[in-house]
């Protein structure tokens, strides 16, 4: 080899190795905070899906204040307390990772293209004088180039009207890897106000809630135009998770639980005695 | 260029061989930015720090580098700085990393900043090569603020956030100019900005 060529080398070489590591070593350095900024936004994401969202307040005090977390139990579509908060099982990457955690999904019941549903999950209560009135799913699944994390949060006031009586109170995403300008819009503030008041089930609790291009019933949000596949990414992902492979029969059962302590709600003492003991 | 005192190498790029207005170079990024001032402000401090900061490491080892494969150093420098300035928005400034997304990542692929590399930082010295590459950026975001400025405040009747024309969807009375909220405004702003300078300093107009 001629020196010139060995000198060229040489250099790419050492050049590569100094970069890589001073970009590594920033990576790792600051991976800490940048999950704790991560974590924050996630919170945000709830509290603004769920309408509790001012600009410039403190994502973890109002998360604090608002929201109460319930690992909810997928196979028998209950909460549960097996789990503590932030145990391996409830972390979607872990779970996703460990088989006895997660379970397979048929190909013809995986609309949102996930392939692995977890066996536990974590959903989000708001209540408003020990009621139950708000609730924060998370939902993912695949748009164009990427997954779609986000929450959906329903509206369960009317929910004494049955399944047509949920409605939804605001869906918003917090990490995806969409074309910015066209499927990237999922963030658009206007596109997210189009989401509350939307009807979601059918008086058979089929999902039926849809992103469409030319929205004109109550189940309809208007399609993100020159974004086709992500709009039918937003569609599939939330009649899997709001499906009965997903959170639907754990709404019946919550709705049901609701139908029978509701009456003492009248009588404001017993009232909260019950949701209490619900606790 | 000719004279390089390191005054004229700093300032110059600001009006007299603005890399926008004169050299047209790095518009996509400035069509995408300067929505709001908060972004234009956060994307000229990232490519200022990017371009001094890479010109200075490729002047650093420029006699170093084989002619055969510059370029190619030249970007291996500048995504490893690009990369820097990303995490550390990730990490303080994670709100801006979203709303700037790819094109923080793309002022790897700005024209300005490898043009500086190549053109200035190859011959001249590192100090030298710095101010160029602030000087540069600097020019750069002075163009990015002025059309951030007009469309922020003519688009959403705002500048930083904050209401400075109460716009009627919040109850004032500006009714606000939706041109201004898409990309092609920036080209208007732009031509009308390059068409000034070009009006002061007729020097700067290219034979046609």
């Amino acid at each position: 080899m001629n020196p010139e060529t060995k000198r060229t080398f040489k250099v790419a070489i050492l050049l590569c190795l100094v970069c890589s590591v001073v970009v590594s070593s920033l990576a790792v350095g600051l991976k800490e905070i940048q999950n704790q900024q991560k974590e924050a936004f996630r919170q945000q994401s709830i509290l603004s899906a769920a309408g509790k969202w001012e600009d410039g307040a403190n994502a973890a005090e109002l998360f604090e204040e608002f929201i109460t977390p319930v690992v909810v139990d997928l196979e028998i579509n209950k909460a549960t307390d097996l789990y503590e908060l932030g145990a391996d099982p409830l972390d979607t990457k872990i779970a996703d990772r460990t088989p006895e955690f997660h379970d397979m999904l048929e190909p013809a019941a995986d609309v949102a293209g996930i392939k692995k549903r977890e066996k536990y999950s974590i959903v989000y209560e708001v209540r408003e004088d020990g009621v139950l009135n708000t609730l924060v799913l998370p939902v993912r699944g695949k748009g164009l180039w990427s997954t779609l994390y986000g929450f959906v949060a329903l509206d369960l006031t009317a929910a004494t009207d049955g399944a047509t009586g949920l409605k939804v109170k605001g869906l918003t995403y917090y990490k995806h890897g969409e074309t910015p300008g066209l499927g990237g819009e999922v963030d658009n503030p206007l596109w997210k106000a189009k989401w509350p008041g939307k009807s979601i089930y059918t008086d058979g609790w089929k999902v039926k809630v849809e992103v469409s291009k030319s929205a004109s019933t109550e189940y309809q949000v208007d399609a993100l135009s020159g974004a086709t596949l992500t709009s039918n990414g937003v569609t599939n992902m939330l009649r899997f998770w709001l499906g009965e492979d997903g959170f639907g029969p754990y709404l019946q059962n919550t709705l049901a639980a609701m139908a029978t302590t509701t009456p003492s709600t009248d009588d404001p003492p017993k009232g909260s005695a019950v949701t209490e003991s619900r606790n | 260029m000719g004279e390089s005192s390191p005054k004229k190498i700093l300032l110059d790029p600001l009006v007299n061989n603005n890399p926008i207005t004169l050299q047209v170079l790095g518009l996509c990024s400035a069509l995408a930015v300067t929505v709001k001032l908060e972004t234009s402000f956060v994307m000229a401090i990232a490519v200022t720090l990017v371009t001094g900061c890479s010109s200075a490491a490729v002047s650093l080892i420029r006699t170093k580098i084989p002619s055969s494969i510059r370029i190619i150093a030249q970007m291996t420098i500048i995504a490893s700085m690009v990369i820097v300035v990303d995490q550390l928005l990730q990490a303080f400034a994670f709100e801006l990393s979203l709303q700037l997304s790819v094109f923080v990542g793309l002022i790897i692929t700005n024209c300005i900043v490898m043009g500086r590399a190549e053109a200035f930082a190859m011959k001249n010295g590192p100090g030298l090569s710095f101010l160029d590459g602030i000087g540069n950026g600097l020019g750069y975001g002075l163009i990015l603020m002025l059309v951030g400025f007009f469309r922020e405040l003519f688009g959403s009747g705002k500048l930083f956030g904050q209401n400075v024309m109460t716009p009627v969807t919040e109850g004032g009375w500006y009714p606000t100019n939706g041109l201004m909220l898409i990309a092609p405004s920036a080209f208007f702003l732009i031509g009308l900005i390059i068409w000034a300078i070009r009006t002061i300093k007729p020097d700067q107009v290219e034979a046609a």
